[in-house]
């Protein structure tokens, strides 16, 4: 396998900060450096400003360049270390002056202790444009209005502030402890809203609500690993907990339809704890064993929330419970130098100990108004085998299996089936053909079916409709190709070529003919690498990625399952080709160059066709072209200092008619509008 | 001056630099081969980098740090490549350990010297070990910017073989990829795990929960699917559809239910209250909560998401 630099085009600010990495080569020359890539020769600092005279959240997304103006272009990598002691001091900060900062200090020594604090913010604006008249939007309690009404511009984001700490310590030359804790706090509104079935306004009774966030994330891990030569070991804890600020969101106002749809609950705090121990263990230098252990308990008794009717006896909380088993060993050996094996196992218990409480009383037909807890448990085991045969080739060849077995609830809505076994077979064959030429073939082939299928059954006991195979249970034949070459015909040209082709075949219910029918995915790649000279390379790109389903269902079926006057298929395809071009150039040695250029023009098709009965129509293509032009250039005012020059060309434009002619009851409409941004920035950097 | 003027001048000239001009050759030739090194020059690689002066970089770096008995700088360019006394007699005898010739396991034999244990104890049976992919295929030590190491940068180190996720992170849903806030690494371990796709956390949910935790529940109204496996409805990777969804809706959730009531409608742009399941958010227009809901709401038929 060969693996390239290859050119990428990156967001805004990877595009302003690149380049203010220490010179060493062409193509490293243009990104910064990172914690963990610390050199002696690393540190850098860089301050500039940039400017757009467009708006777009969309290109703003995830960096907050969202709204024309000025921004401040600031990053800092300073690296030391002490040779005397081998203790490194790291600082580093990325896009300090945006919102998508990076801001970490660390100090270690090396192979004794080390230590390190970390700051991050990752913001997410909804790129959608909204006007609304909703009001108390960001908190719990939203007020609609009763009649449509044309509202202002409502801006909808999410911000992640994240401190990571952590530290490790190494004792007794075999032995280390490593701890690492971060705390996350998510706030911000994200889209979200309310609705029933009758007529309303506009659409009907739909109610534009967003969600406030409001939440507090925290990780802890803490291991202790044992290494030498033949054994490793490594145990520890993992706690993750959830606290939500918000467990319920209120609506005043509003549709007459949707009065008792209030409030709607929010995501209930939550934690689980984990203690694990992993190994591995050379019983030979070609013969290896690992294995994993891990049990985990998840808990979530969050206070149901007020002001909603309850059922006697479910008590205060659902006191959730969720224990999950692990269990995994492998071996992989190499018995003959020709010859290598390995096999491993997997065993997953998800048990979901949640007690069953009747929350809804009287029963109604579909549902007995208990909760259903999920448990599933899976098995998977693989075998594979390769053998090195004459003249470059080595071929290989494997079976696996997974069995996933699931619990369901005595009355349920959706077909199911308590076991689902797949098995797959793989082969491969590799060549190296000469020192210039690589390639590969490979096939993979599935069979996925599984226990008698458990009827959908009402209240009463009556058997319910039993048209469709969930796709995720239905028996399946999959097959898999994949080729991929690898040919450096000339010593600065590097050519890759790969192809995937996989294809699904569902089989749907005995006496049914609806329900997921194929799936395929294409993908075509070819890379091209070219060195020019030490001073100038190229790279580019083109790849074609497509996928289809085939699905059938009716409209209107009978709740015993008899289709009506009209069966349809639907087919969706998602179709894309995707272009990339890199070129870095240094035409003086003063001077680099860079351009990067992407491009993808995506088409989504949804084809709906009568099978039987009155035709459908199909609903229009949605063609989606992203463009993104990045243009740099830095002139080297001294060996260590100088001036970057960036610009920023990115484009948006699609005919998506999700929200284009929706409107919610209260008035509330969105859009998805298309953009042309253009950015500019200039940064002074130094190195020392 | 005349002609006669500048011969003379330039006879003289010669006889006095001449000398000086065959002098280097004359101190090659009398010093014969490059004087040898001592012990300790090979031993440190300052030897080594009269020739390789690039790959001196690696001193700078973690495998530079002398106080630290166990880096590569204690032993030298020795540790990693082998012996180098033959190469070092003639340039022409190959190092012992030569990276570009040698098979992937071999290469990580070298590299697993030190590197083993902790995250790297499932490396043994990996998709990535039994692919071939030596660590040399994403990681560069001779150098002081690891991409692979780049939160930035580490997506254009898997995509050259993951060629269909190049693609899918310029999709409009995406995570920030780009933008170097979620790094290939964050969900997946390259070197190993005991989940599916080598995902980080012990299978798919566990590794999304590390940052969509609200979605772990258990509810009192719970999704099978969504406990199941993220993956079922979503492609972390990218879409056109909003959220990561596969498919949109309805197609995606016509998928799994029966076509009773208005489960089995036509996706139409023409949408009224019960045939909205195309425009805005789909199904999710009524069925708000499809993660899941925890309202513990006695009211009949309450069990589908809507509060």
């Amino acid at each position: 396998m060969r693996s390239r630099d290859a050119f990428r085009l990156t967001g805004i600010a990877a595009a302003l900060l690149a380049g203010l990495a220490p010179a060493q080569a062409p193509a490293q020359n243009v990104e910064p450096l990172v914690p963990y890539g610390a050199s002696t020769a690393a540190s850098s600092a860089s301050v500039g400003i940039g400017y757009t005279p467009d708006d777009s959240r969309r290109f703003g997304q995830y960096n907050g360049v969202t709204e024309s103006g000025v921004y401040g272009l600031f990053d800092f990598n300073l690296v030391r270390r002490d040779d005397e002691t081998g203790t490194w001091q790291h600082l580093f900060g990325r896009n300090i002056g945006l919102d998508n900062r990076l801001l970490r200090w660390e100090q270690n020594r090396q192979g004794n202790w080390g230590y390190f604090i970390e700051f991050s913010q990752i913001p997410r604006y909804e790129p959608l444009s909204i006007n609304s008249a909703v009001g108390g939007i960001g908190t719990a309690n939203l007020f609609i209005p009763t009649t449509p009404t044309s509202g202002g511009p409502v801006e909808l984001k999410t911000r992640r502030d994240a401190i990571g700490l952590g530290f490790s310590k190494a004792f007794a030359s075999n032995w280390e402890v490593q701890v690492a804790f971060r705390n996350e706090e998510k706030e911000g509104t994200r889209l979200f809203g309310r609705g029933t079935t009758g007529a309303g306004p506009a659409f009907g009774n739909f109610e534009f609500g967003p969600e406030p966030i409001n939440s507090t994330t925290r990780q802890l891990d803490a291991k202790v690993n044992y290494t030498t030569s033949d054994l490793q070991l490594s145990g520890g804890y993992y706690g993750t907990f959830f606290d939500n600020h918000h467990n319920s969101l209120n609506f005043t106002g509003g549709q007459a339809s949707l009065a008792t749809f209030t409030p709607v609950g929010l995501p209930p705090g939550n934690e689980s704890h984990q203690v694990y121990l992993a190994g591995g263990y050379g019983f030979s230098p070609t013969t290896r064993a690992n294995f994993k252990l891990a049990h985990a308990r998840a808990t979530q008794t969050d206070s149901f929330i007020p002001g909603v009717p309850l059922a006697p006896g479910i008590g205060g909380n659902l006191d959730g419970r969720v224990d999950t088993t692990l269990a995994q060993a492998g071996i992989s050996a190499r018995p003959m130098p020709k010859l290598g094996l390995l096999a491993d196992l997997r065993y997953e218990d998800r048990d979901d100990k949640t007690p069953v409480r009747v929350y809804i009383t009287p029963a109604s037909s579909t549902h007995d108004g208990t909760n259903e807890p999920r448990s599933i448990r899976t098995i998977t085991g693989k075998l594979e085998a390769n053998y090195a045969l004459p003249h470059q080739l080595r071929v290989s060849g494997g079976i696996g299996y997974e069995e996933k077995k699931r619990n369901t609830s005595a009355v349920r809505v959706v077909s199911f089936r308590e076991t689902t076994d797949e098995i797959s077979y793989r082969a491969e064959l590799r060549r190296m053909m000469s020192e210039t030429l690589t390639g590969a073939v490979s096939y993979v082939h599935s069979i996925r079916d599984g226990s008698p299928w458990q009827l959908t059954t009402q209240t009463s006991g009556v058997v319910g409709s039993n048209l469709i195979a969930p796709i995720h249970l239905a028996d399946r034949t999959r097959d898999k190709v994949r080729l991929a070459l690898n040919w450096n015909p000339i010593a600065p040209l590097t050519l890759n070529f790969q192809v995937d082709n996989a294809w699904d075949d569902y089989k749907t219910r005995d006496g049914s003919s609806i329900g997921p029918m194929e799936g395929s995915a294409q993908n075509y790649a070819i890379d091209a690498d070219y060195v020019f000279s030490e001073q100038w390379r190229a790279t580019a790109w083109y790849s074609r990625n497509n996928t289809k389903a085939e699905q059938t269902t009716c409209p209107g079926a009978s709740s015993s399952g008899v289709c009506g006057a009209q069966t349809f298929q639907a087919t969706v395809k998602n179709l894309s080709d995707n272009v990339g071009i890199g070129v870095r150039g240094k035409p003086a040695g003063m001077i680099e160059i860079g351009a990067d250029l992407s491009y993808s023009d995506i088409k989504d098709e949804y084809q709906q066709q009568a099978l039987i009965g009155a035709p459908v129509a199909s609903l229009p293509n949605v063609d989606t072209k992203l463009t993104r032009l990045n243009l740099f250039g830095r002139y080297a005012l001294q060996k260590n200092s100088g001036v970057r020059l960036d610009y920023i060309y990115d484009r948006y434009k699609t005919d998506d008619w999700t929200w284009s002619t929706w409107l919610y009851a209260d008035g509330t409409a969105l859009s998805d509008p298309n953009h042309t941004v253009h950015f500019a920035g200039v940064s002074y950097y130094h190195r020392f | 001056m005349g002609d006669g003027g500048v011969t003379r001048t330039l006879r003289a000239i010669f006889k006095v630099a001449g000398p000086l001009f065959f002098l280097p050759f004359v101190l090659l030739f009398a010093s014969g081969p490059r004087a040898q090194p001592s012990a300790d020059e090979v031993r440190d690689g300052r030897y080594c980098a009269n020739c390789h002066a690039d790959a001196a970089v690696i001193w700078t770096g973690k495998h530079g740090t002398k106080a630290d008995s166990r880096a590569p700088v204690s032993v030298g360019c020795a540790m990693c490549h082998g012996d180098p006394s033959e190469h070092v007699k003639s340039p022409g005898n190959p190092m012992p350990q030569r990276f570009s010739k040698m098979a992937s396991a071999d290469k990580n034999a070298v590299c697993n010297t030190c590197h083993q244990g902790s995250t790297r104890i499932h490396w043994p049976g990996s998709a990535h070990e039994r692919n071939d992919v030596s660590c040399s295929s994403c990681h560069k030590v001779h150098t002081a910017h690891d991409r692979a190491r780049d939160k930035l940068t580490q997506s254009e180190v898997c995509f050259a073989c993951h060629k269909e996720q190049r693609a899918q992170i310029n999709r409009p849903s995406r995570h920030p990829v780009r933008e170097g806030m979620v790094a290939c690494s964050d969900c997946h371990n390259p070197h190993g795990s005991v989940g599916p796709a080598m995902v980080r956390r012990d299978n798919v949910n566990d590794t999304c929960y590390a940052c969509h935790m609200e979605k772990r529940g258990p509810f009192v109204r719970t999704h099978q699917p969504v406990q199941e496996n993220c993956a079922i409805c979503h492609n972390p990777h990218g879409t056109t559809a909003p959220n990561l969804l596969k498919q949109r809706s309805p197609f995606l959730c016509q998928q799994c239910h029966e076509p009773t009531s208005h489960r089995g409608q036509v996706a139409t742009l023409s949408g009224t209250s019960t045939n909205a399941s195309t425009l805005a958010r789909g199904c999710l227009n009524c069925h708000t909560n499809i993660h899941g809901t925890n309202n513990p709401a006695n009211i009949s038929n309450e069990r589908t998401f809507r509060r």
